[in-house]
C-alpha cells in the first residue's frame, strides 16, 4: 500500500498520517515541497510542546523564503525528525517517509479531521 | 496585466516555476536554485533578462544631459565602454541604479531595472527640459539574454563571436548569424556576456545558445539563482539594498562616485557632503553564525539595541553558509569585524560582520 492511500491533507499542504497507535506523523505534501524548491533549513518545536489545530508549529525555509507550517489537528509533539533538521534536503528527496516533520499525540476531537482531504481529493483540488 | 517576454513560451515548455516579478511573468527556477547557481559558478548559464529596460539617449546634449543626472563622469566614458551608475534625486537618494553604455559620439544606451523603467523615464523627461536630447524607451522592442559563467566566453566564440573585448565593453557582434550588441557584463560576479537584439530573434537565439552550450554544461537559470549569485558577489538589488531612502555613499558605492567630477548633478551636494563628513547608516555584509537565515526586513541588534535591518539575505550555495546585507548605524564598533544579532521569529541569532563580496568576483577581463 502506498502511503498516499492513507494520508490526509490540509489546504495549507501539510499531511497527517495515522500510525494506528494514537500517534500521528505530520509532514509536507509532495506538492508543497515541489513548490518550495530546495529546502535548506528547518525549525521544529521541542518535544512536549502542545499545539492547537491550525497553529504554527514549524518553519521551513527554501532558498527563496521562509514558510510557516500549521498543525492539521491539535496535538502534543512526541518526536521530531532530527535527521531532517540536519539534512533538510530529505524533504525534497522523500517528503512522505524520510522527510516527515513531527510525530504527535492527538489531543483534540476526532471531528478535527473532518475538513482534511484524502490525497486523491487534495490532488483534484490543486487542479 | 502581467507582461511576458518573447521567451515566455520557452520557459513554460521547460516547466519553469513562474512568478510575478516587477509586473512580469518570469521564471524563478527551472529545476533547482542551488543546481542553477552552481552551474553558473562552474560552467555557464543562460538567463532571460528581457524584462530589464533599454533606453536610448541621443542628441546634441546627450552627454551633458546624462552627466547632469548621474554621479559618474560620463564625459570620461570612452566609446564602446560601459559604466555602472545611479540615478539620485536632489536629496541624494536613489530612483534606480543603471548601466550606461556609450554607443556613439552622441548616442548612449541606458539599461535600467524592470521595476523602475517608468520612474526612470519620467525622471529623465523632467530633467531633460532645456536639453536637445531624445529619450527613446525601446524596452518593448528588445530582448536581453545573459550568458554567464567561466565557460561563457568559449561558448560565445563557438557561436561566432569574433571581437575580443574587455569586461564592461559593448560591441556590435554576430552570434549564430544574428547581428546584435554584445556586452561583457553581468550580475553574477562571473565572466560573461549580455546580448541585446530585436525581439523577433529571441526564440531562435535562446534555442541556439542552449544547443551550442550543451558541451559546456549549460542550463537555463531563473531569477532565484540570479538573486543568490548577485548577493554572493556583493552586488546591490534595487528595491532591497537601494531605494528612495538610501544614497550611494550609504550603500558603499564610493567607487562609482568620482570626487573630482566638475559637472553638477542631482544630489551632488548631499553626496559630496556625505563623502566629506560621513553617513549615519551604512550597508554591511553579514554571515550567520548558526544555521538560521536572515531575510529582507528582519531587524539587526547590537548590545540589545536595534541598530539596523536586513536588506537581502539568503543561503550562499557556494559558501554553504547563510549571508546577508544590512543597513546599520554607522558606528565603528558595529561595522567592523564584530558580532551582531538578527531577530528571526522572535529570537536573536548571532551574525559576523564580514567584508563584501562574499565570494570573490571573477568577472575582470583585461586583454591589454
Amino acid at each position: 500500500m502506498s502511503i498516499t492511500e492513507k494520508v490526509l491533507c490540509t489546504k495549507s499542504h501539510e499531511f497527517l498520517f495515522d500510525n494506528d497507535n494514537g500517534i500521528y506523523t505530520v509532514g509536507l505534501t509532495d506538492y508543497a515541497v515541489e513548490q518550495l524548491g530546495d529546502i535548506v533549513f528547518l525549525e521544529l518545536p521541542e518535544v512536549g510542546t502542545e499545539f492547537g489545530k491550525g497553529e504554527t508549529f514549524a518553519t521551513v525555509e527554501s532558498v527563496k523564503a521562509a514558510s510557516e507550517i500549521y498543525m492539521p489537528i491539535s496535538g502534543k509533539v512526541v518526536e521530531i525528525n532530527e535527521a531532517a533538521v540536519d539534512a533538510p534536503e530529505l524533504l525534497n528527496e522523500d517528503n512522505w517517509e524520510k522527510g516527515w516533520l513531527v510525530k504527535i499525540e492527538a489531543t483534540g476531537e476526532n471531528s478535527e479531521q473532518d475538513d482534511l482531504m484524502e490525497y486523491e481529493d487534495y490532488k483534484e483540488e490543486l487542479e | 496585466m502581467t507582461k511576458q517576454t518573447f521567451l515566455h513560451d520557452k520557459h513554460v515548455q521547460l516547466e519553469a516555476k513562474m512568478v510575478d516579478f516587477a509586473g512580469w511573468h518570469m521564471p524563478v527556477q527551472y529545476t533547482s536554485i542551488i543546481e542553477e547557481h552552481n552551474t553558473v559558478r562552474e560552467n555557464v548559464g543562460l538567463f532571460d533578462v528581457s524584462h530589464m529596460g533599454e533606453v536610448f539617449v541621443s542628441g546634441k546634449d546627450s552627454l551633458v544631459f546624462l552627466n547632469s543626472i548621474v554621479p559618474q563622469d560620463i564625459s570620461k566614458l570612452p566609446y564602446e565602454k560601459a559604466v555602472y551608475c545611479q540615478l539620485p534625486k536632489e536629496n541624494g537618494c536613489l530612483i534606480d541604479d543603471l548601466i550606461i553604455y556609450k554607443l556613439g559620439i552622441l548616442e548612449y544606451l541606458v539599461i535600467c531595472n524592470a521595476s523602475r523603467v517608468d520612474e526612470d523615464i519620467n525622471w529623465m523627461s523632467i530633467n531633460s527640459k532645456g536639453y536637445d536630447v531624445k529619450i527613446d524607451n525601446q524596452s518593448h522592442n528588445y530582448s536581453l539574454l545573459a550568458i554567464q559563467g567561466p565557460k561563457a566566453d568559449a561558448l560565445m566564440r563557438k557561436m561566432g563571436l569574433k571581437t575580443q573585448q574587455d569586461s564592461f565593453t559593448i560591441k556590435p557582434a554576430t552570434i549564430a548569424g544574428i547581428k546584435l550588441l554584445a556586452s561583457r557584463t553581468g550580475y553574477t560576479g562571473e565572466d560573461g556576456y549580455e546580448i541585446l537584439f530585436e525581439n523577433k530573434y529571441a526564440e531562435f537565439l535562446w534555442d541556439k545558445i542552449l544547443e551550442n552550450g550543451k558541451e559546456f554544461g549549460i542550463k537555463p537559470i531563473g531569477l532565484g539563482a540570479r538573486d543568490t549569485l548577485r548577493l554572493e558577489a556583493g552586488l546591490h538589488l534595487y528595491g532591497n539594498d537601494l531605494d528612495e531612502n538610501t544614497t550611494p555613499i550609504e550603500a558603499g558605492l564610493f567607487w562609482s562616485v568620482p570626487k573630482d567630477k566638475s559637472a553638477n548633478y542631482n544630489g551632488k551636494n548631499v553626496i559630496m557632503e556625505q563623502i566629506a563628513n560621513g553617513v549615519s547608516k551604512k550597508l554591511i555584509g553579514l554571515k550567520m553564525l548558526d544555521k538560521s537565515i536572515a531575510r529582507h526586513e528582519y531587524d539587526v541588534y547590537f548590545k540589545g539595541e536595534k541598530v539596523g535591518y536586513i536588506t537581502s539575505g539568503a543561503p550562499s550555495p557556494t559558501l554553504k553558509e547563510n549571508i546577508a546585507l544590512a543597513y546599520v548605524k554607522n558606528d565603528k564598533e558595529i561595522c567592523e569585524n564584530t558580532t551582531v544579532q538578527v531577530m528571526i521569529r522572535e529570537k536573536l541569532h548571532d551574525a559576523q560582520v564580514v567584508k563584501r563580496p562574499f565570494v570573490q568576483k571573477r568577472n575582470k577581463v583585461r586583454l591589454s
